[in-house]
């Protein structure tokens, strides 16, 4: 540890002079990266052993010394450069990868397989899908210990909802936010010594965010709304007196949420309901607050259509859609993810809400989609996606490995623990492999609820996944219809060019 | 919005329909899109207009009367909304001296008619690289750009008129009796034109593209109009060449001065937001069509989000178009550079936004 302390301190040290708060947030990142990656080391040093998957086996030990130094020498730097992605994605998350598989990883891999790679920590072990490690949080918030008292009660209850899904979908995720982060700016009083725009970010915004953050990964619609705040907040002139500059601040929130939200939305369903012709029959998966207005919009219009709502567990989020939509008055049928072959045949049209839009043109939407953007071009149902331009975005993914989400496994169970041991043969993991179980006899008294403790047994609950852009015909935004080719453009002009 | 009187008197006077008739008579080497903007500054002209958002009223009035009043607005519309853009930007930004900014947007319109017509000559420029020696073209009449192309392919390289450049062209020639005369007497204009430059010529009726498809080595065709996801809307039979070419795997491109450019998003074919009598089903009582508009007349793009082809009437046959879309598009070639296909969306975007 004090080993690995001191490279930093001399680049802290050697960096002194020009220290500007962006500045001193990066350091202060790096350093903590830094610590987490030794504190890892540490606690896999007893005895690492790389899982056998882990082509790097052999260069391991080698890696690990120069690794750490050049991590270091890496962390101060690597930050000095344009990231693709500050600080809107799971810091943690977000850092591990950046780090590289060979640096920082290892060790969290290193620490589920020592030397023995036997039944050591089996527990540990078996939670974890290894090629998605990179995504598991280091640790899902389960109650509010140990959070910043900095952390504002608006903010805290957030949290606590976000976690729990009541508040979901990354458009209500970003409202809610903005609007907890007003709270926490009018609580906010500037020390001395220090100006609103220095300070606030770093000192009064960043725990929030780290803590929300540890409730659920930021969506990018969150990371985009705080790129902007941050930028809002930097570019406020220091004079100005604290309560005219919060007031300004509040305000501004309020225009972006109107703007990029709630006026879009409406610019956006009003725009696709055109697409809902009399007579078709619409088919959506999952739950977009967008597509159901869009729906409930063209309802109002007089058009007579049909709905097919394609729901999955864990969330059966399309329940409270085809709850609402009946309850509109519309003809809704309702099937499970199974049935998608079956539905696609009568639809004439797809309907689909997003998590991001991606650069490449690429959809990150609720996993399930691409199944069913895939069946639809395969019957040549055109797909149209719905997507504010606060969710574009300047990353680019070819699976949904790299980026995604996994929540609590647990959430796979079926709420009924005395049910017969489910067959784990129908446990599949997103990546398409299935997870089957030992065959030996002892194995099969245990149900699914002792996954944890079964052998070769792991659970994965991935929530996002990626559609390729070739079955996507037509993204609706704010800006109008745009081929998926076009986000790039779109994004430049909204999220950065503000 | 209380215009004053002589204005409105004037605009019923004013018929935008026939001088955009008109204007494309007259000039045989002007597209749908420049005639449009054409017709619109005339009426500019003749319309006093002292404040911005009277000419911003009267320009959109005058748009939605004339999109009524042809049967198929999409290639116009280009012109329109271009049009209409160039006018938001620029009279919002000299809000000072009115008069002045009006006359300088008058004049400048004139400029921006003639530049359109030299872009076809910058494309025939950039397009003739696609004809090399030895090559089969194979393209459908009426499209003048694609003329101007080929007529620059077979002439450069010397000045003599006899290039080294051989290639040779097919053309497709649907000699249909109800046809558009003045696109068919193109057509053999080009042809002629094409074979007086020592460039073989063969003339095939759409039905032998397939037969024809093996010994092509590129296809080029005009559009009317160039769509926001890339595709284009050109005339009846487009759609099946560019289907055939895909399946042949042999190279499509489009050549369309970038006016063309519309914002028009459609999805298939029956997207396209005008009405055409194609399929025509009968039986011994009469047409079918007649019941069918009764049930559903909702099935429409909006353009504008005014009624497109109220009072229009469906089009007469030989003005038929169909929409090809982007993935069988190998390029654009536009006085621009050439484009693939996805660009055409980013070059929309950045006119209106």
């Amino acid at each position: 540890m004090s080993e690995q302390g001191q490279p930093t301190e001399h680049a802290k040290a050697a960096e002194e002079p020009k220290v500007s708060p962006a500045e001193l947030k990066k350091r202060a990142k790096a350093e903590k990266q830094a610590r987490r990656a030794a504190q890892k080391e540490q606690e896999g040093a007893t005895g690492e052993v790389p899982p056998a998957a882990n082509g790097a086996h052999q260069d391991y030990t080698a890696q690990k010394q120069s690794g750490q130094q050049d991590q270091k020498g890496k962390g101060p730097q690597a930050k000095g450069q344009p990231q693709p992605k500050p600080s809107k994605q799971g810091g943690q998350e977000s850092k591990q990868e950046r780090a590289g598989p060979s640096t920082q990883s290892m060790p969290v891999r290193g620490k589920a397989a020592p030397t023995a790679p036997s039944k050591e920590q089996p527990k540990k072990d078996n939670t974890v899908v290894e090629l998605l490690s990179h995504l598991y949080p280091v640790q899902r918030r389960p109650n509010l210990i140990g959070v910043s008292k900095d952390v504002h009660p608006a903010v805290l209850a957030l949290g606590l909802q976000i976690s729990t899904y009541e508040i979901c979908g990354s458009s209500a995720r970003c409202v809610a936010m903005l609007l907890a982060f007003k709270e926490a700016i009018q609580a906010y009083t500037t020390p001395r010594d220090t100006s609103l725009p220095r300070h606030l970010v770093s000192h009064h915004l960043s725990p929030q965010i780290d803590y929300l953050r540890s409730c659920r990964p930021l969506a990018e619609s969150m990371g985009n709304a705080i790129r902007w705040l941050k930028k809002l907040i930097v570019e406020l002139d220091p004079d100005k007196p604290e309560h005219e500059a919060k007031d300004l601040l509040c305000e501004e929130i309020d225009r972006f949420v109107h703007e990029r939200i709630t006026v879009t939305d409406q610019a956006i369903a009003s725009s696709a309901r055109n697409q809902i012709r009399n007579g078709s029959a619409v088919l959506t998966y999952a739950k977009s607050a967008i597509v159901e207005k869009t729906i409930l919009q063209a309802h109002e219009q007089g058009t007579r259509f049909r709905v097919i709502v394609v729901d999955s567990r864990p969330l059966l989020e399309g329940k409270r859609l085809a709850t609402s939509l009946m309850r509109a008055g519309l003809e809704v049928q309702y099937v499970p993810f199974s049935g998608l072959a079956h539905v696609m045949k009568d639809a004439t049209l797809v309907l689909l809400g997003a998590h991001s839009m991606l650069s490449n043109g690429r959809l990150q939407s609720r996993v399930g989609t691409a199944s069913v953007a895939l069946r639809a071009h395969k019957t040549d149902v055109p797909v149209i996606v719905c997507c504010e331009s606060v969710k574009f975005s300047g990353k680019v993914a070819l699976d949904s490995i790299v980026l995604n989400e996994i929540a609590p496994p647990e959430e796979l169970l079926l709420s009924s623990p005395a049910q017969p041991a489910v067959h784990p043969t129908a446990v599949t993991t997103a990546t398409g492999k299935e997870v089957s179980e030992d065959d030996e006899p002892a194995a099969k008294l245990k149900s699914l609820h002792d996954w944890s403790s079964i052998a070769n047994l792991r659970l994965l609950n991935p929530v996002y996944d990626i559609t390729p852009a070739e079955y996507i015909r037509m993204v609706i935004c704010e800006y109008g219809s745009v081929p998926p080719s076009s986000v790039p453009v779109v994004h430049r002009l909204a999220n950065e060019g503000m | 919005m209380a215009t004053p009187r002589p204005s409105s008197s004037d605009d019923d006077a004013f018929n935008i329909v026939a001088t955009y008739r008109r204007v494309l008579a007259e000039d045989p080497d002007l597209t749908m899109p420049v005639a449009a903007i054409e017709s619109l500054i005339v009426g500019l002209a003749n319309t006093p207009s002292t404040t911005v958002s009277e000419t911003l009223d009267l320009v959109s009035k005058l748009t939605a009367q004339l999109k009524s009043g042809i049967s198929n607005p999409i290639s116009l519309s280009a012109g329109t909304d271009l049009f209409q853009q160039y006018l938001i930007s620029n009279l919002q930004r000299a809000r000072g001296d009115f008069d002045q900014a009006r006359n300088h947007l008058v004049q400048n319109g004139r400029l921006f008619v003639e530049r359109a017509k030299a872009a076809r000559e910058t494309i025939a420029g950039f397009g003739k690289h696609f004809v090399r020696d030895g090559n089969t073209v194979l393209t459908n009449g009426g499209s003048r750009v694609v003329g101007a192309l080929l007529r620059n392919a077979a002439e450069s390289s010397n000045g003599s008129g006899r290039g080294s450049i051989r290639f040779r062209v097919i053309y497709v020639v649907s000699h249909s009796t109800t046809g558009n005369s003045v696109e068919e007497s193109e057509t053999a204009a080009n042809i002629a034109a094409l074979r007086e430059r020592d460039i073989p010529v063969a003339e095939i009726p759409p039905t032998a593209i397939a037969y024809c498809m093996d010994m092509v080595t590129s296809c080029f065709v005009g559009a009317e109009g160039v769509v926001e996801n890339g595709g284009i809307v050109n005339r009846l039979g487009t759609y099946q060449m560019a289907s055939l070419a895909k399946a042949a795997r042999k190279p499509f491109y489009v050549v369309s001065e970038s006016h063309k450019f519309v914002r028009l998003y459609p999805l298939g074919q029956y997207d396209l937001g005008i009405e055409q009598n194609i399929v025509d089903f009968r039986t011994a009582k009469g047409s079918e069509r007649g019941k069918k508009e009764a049930a559903s007349d909702e099935g429409v793009a909006d353009m504008e989000g005014e009624g497109v082809r109220s009072g229009s009437g469906s089009c007469t046959p030989g003005d038929e178009v169909d929409y090809t879309p982007p993935r069988l598009i190998s390029g654009i070639i536009t006085e621009g550079g050439v484009l693939l296909p996805s660009a055409v969306s980013e070059e929309l975007i950045k006119i209106w936004f």
